[in-house]
């Protein structure tokens, strides 16, 4: 029975032992292989006090470890909790405070950073993958030793569904970010749901675009692990070249891809795809944000034996609805995100929580076990982020609060329609607008800061801030930048930040974002 | 300025906003996060205006901008070529 995520390698490398499990630039695993490295790297981290429920986290760039370590977290009865790789320190030095990780996987190359994140508090005990000469602060653990720890069978720690799985670390409107806490059951939940809907086979070759931070990677490596089929882990220096992805999915004969559209429509727009062999390729997933129908339609004509489906949900619901593209609009009108998830219920709500008839705007609710547990260590936002509908006295259903508009159309589909606040996607990534303004007003110059994104053209947002300063003080925008990039990682960065006598306002006094975007859009039209 | 000179002047000065972090030729542009892919975008916008040389989409990859250097070399063979 699998009823605990890292089940699914022990299970595939019973099955089919040779199987790859995970390639990673040439290099590669098998199930078998996979197993046994998993199971060493539980037995080291049992053995240096990691017990059920703790948090390990992982500070890797993409590699083959990256898997080792996530399954190896999981085996020790912990939950992962993944850092951006790319991201400040200070960040991250707070997100290992936040909940309280002690052991950290991570190589040496990281650790100049790692010795940062404990000089701002971070209270890491052990660092497996880092070697002795690199252990001034804590204990290290090369992974050679890792691997040459032999293992007869693993302590049964006893994890049931529920413990939690992985923590996903996301932007707060307040400035901190929040940990979304899963467990083994929404992460299985969500993993079977799709290895079943995309038929998943041993044979398959799933692309692992999305970073261990960004939850569309659970697909990738949870669903593939469920088939016995293969991962193939993108290093994050070709997710910047279309031309190089295209190729990739030639040479490593992906057959399922997954990201978000920002990544196929550069393919589309500058891979070359014309000249590529994609005949493996038999599914193209993507989420995150919306999929501009023109770019989309170019895409499927390009690609006319590939199987398109457009899948929803916010990190909190791992994905909640989903579209298999048939045929798209005459027009360039959004597509749909669909239809609700098997053994997910979706509920439409007005902003008084009343249900709202099929057809009319509302937020949607989720419900399901596809749904995170809450938020780490903050029960206020945990409680305000779910509804409960009452059945009987003493029995309530409880909804996620998605915070996303949607409305039915006839034929059942849901049609996304934006947020109810201040959240914007950019690239893929969903930004808190307040939490860009709360960096830029940390600043001491600074007086006040308003944050809106800027439609790119490509389906995707630039971010554009404005600020005010204290004084008519002059003010350097490098030195703001500067500021600002130690607190926000790379994709929350504005990309331009203007300075302004005073900010339109609203008749209740707020800052008028919206006005303050189109006089930003307005000047892009006239230039 | 040669070319090498232009094109670190360029990503010292656009790209690598905010973040003083001092970079070498051979260092690895990606690995470290210095340019996402909006950054090869303008690099590659600023690379056709600067040097009046169109950079074909399938050159676009890892293996000519992973550095300063590498960039420098493919623009000379490139340029050479053409």
């Amino acid at each position: 029975m699998v009823y605990l995520l890292h089940q699914a390698v022990d299970n595939a490398a019973e099955k089919f032992p040779e199987n790859e499990a995970v390639r990673f630039s040439g290099r590669s695993l098998t199930y078998a292989e996979l197993k046994q490295r998993t199971d060493r790297l539980a037995a080291v981290l049992i053995e240096r006090g990691v017990s059920r429920g703790d948090r390990v986290g992982i500070y890797l760039k993409k590699s083959l470890e990256s898997i080792v370590a996530i399954y190896g977290i999981l085996k020790a009865g912990a939950a992962y909790v993944p850092l951006d790789p790319f991201a400040p320190t200070a960040r991250l030095s707070f997100v290992l405070r936040d909940c309280d990780v002690h052991h950290l996987i991570t190589t040496d190359d990281q650790m100049p950073f790692v010795v940062e994140m404990m000089e701002q508090g971070a209270e890491l005990e052990h660092l497996i993958g880092v070697s002795s000469e690199n252990a001034a602060l804590a204990e290290a653990i090369a992974w050679e030793e890792v691997y040459a720890t032999p293992v007869d069978s693993l302590p049964n720690v006893g994890t049931i569904e529920q413990d939690l799985a992985y923590i996903l670390y996301t932007s707060g409107s307040t400035g901190d970010p929040k940990g979304i806490m899963h467990t083994h059951r929404s992460g299985l939940s969500f993993a079977q749901w799709a290895a079943e809907t995309y038929g998943l086979q041993p044979e398959d070759r799933l692309s692992n675009h999305a970073p261990l931070h960004f939850d569309l990677s659970t697909f990738d490596i949870f669903a593939a692990s469920l088939a016995g089929a293969t991962t193939v882990v993108i290093p994050e220096p070709l997710t910047k070249f279309p031309a190089s992805l295209s190729r990739l999915i030639e040479s490593e004969k992906i057959t399922v891809w997954y990201s978000v559209p920002f990544a196929l429509i550069q393919m589309l727009l500058r891979g070359g795809i014309e000249q590529r062999d994609f005949s493996s390729l038999r599914w193209l997933l993507f989420a995150g944000e919306v999929f501009p129908t023109k770019h989309l339609r170019q895409l499927m004509s390009k690609l006319p034996n590939v199987k398109f489906s457009n899948l929803y949900g916010p990190t909190e619901t791992n994905v909640c609805t989903y579209y298999h593209v048939e045929t798209l609009p005459d027009t360039d009108e959004p597509i749909p995100i669909g239809i609700v998830c098997e053994n997910a219920e979706a509920l439409v709500v007005d902003a008084d929580d009343q249900p709202v008839s099929r057809g009319e705007v509302g937020e949607l609710l989720i419900r399901g076990p596809i749904v995170m547990r809450g938020y780490w260590a903050q029960p206020e936002k945990t409680e305000r982020g779910f509804f409960k509908r009452k059945v009987f006295d003493y029995l309530e259903d409880i909804f996620y609060r998605t915070g996303d508009l949607v409305q039915q159309q006839e034929d059942g589909n849901f049609k996304y329609l934006g947020r109810k606040d201040h959240q914007i996607k950019t690239r893929g990534y969903r930004v808190e607008l307040g939490e860009i303004e709360t960096a830029l007003v940390s600043y001491e110059l600074v007086e006040e800061a308003a944050v809106y994104p800027i439609p790119d053209g490509q389906g995707s947002n630039l971010i554009e801030a404005a600020i005010t300063v204290k004084n008519g003080a002059d003010i350097s925008i490098e030195q703001l930048e500067e500021h600002i990039a130690k607190r926000l990682p790379s994709y929350a960065m504005p990309a331009n930040i203007i300075i302004t006598d005073s900010f339109p306002r609203t008749s209740t006094g707020k800052i008028n974002r919206r006005e303050l975007q189109s006089q930003a859009l307005a000047q892009t039209e006239g230039l | 300025m040669d070319t090498q000179a232009i094109l670190m002047d360029y990503i010292k000065k656009e790209l690598m906003k905010g973040r003083n972090v001092d970079i070498s030729p051979s260092d690895d542009l990606l690995g470290s996060g210095i340019i996402d892919s909006l950054g090869i975008l303008q690099l590659v916008s600023f690379i056709e205006e600067r040097f009046n040389f169109q950079v074909p989409d399938e050159d676009v990859v890892f293996e000519n901008f992973f550095s300063v250097e590498a960039l420098t070399n493919y623009l000379k063979n490139a340029q050479a070529a053409a």
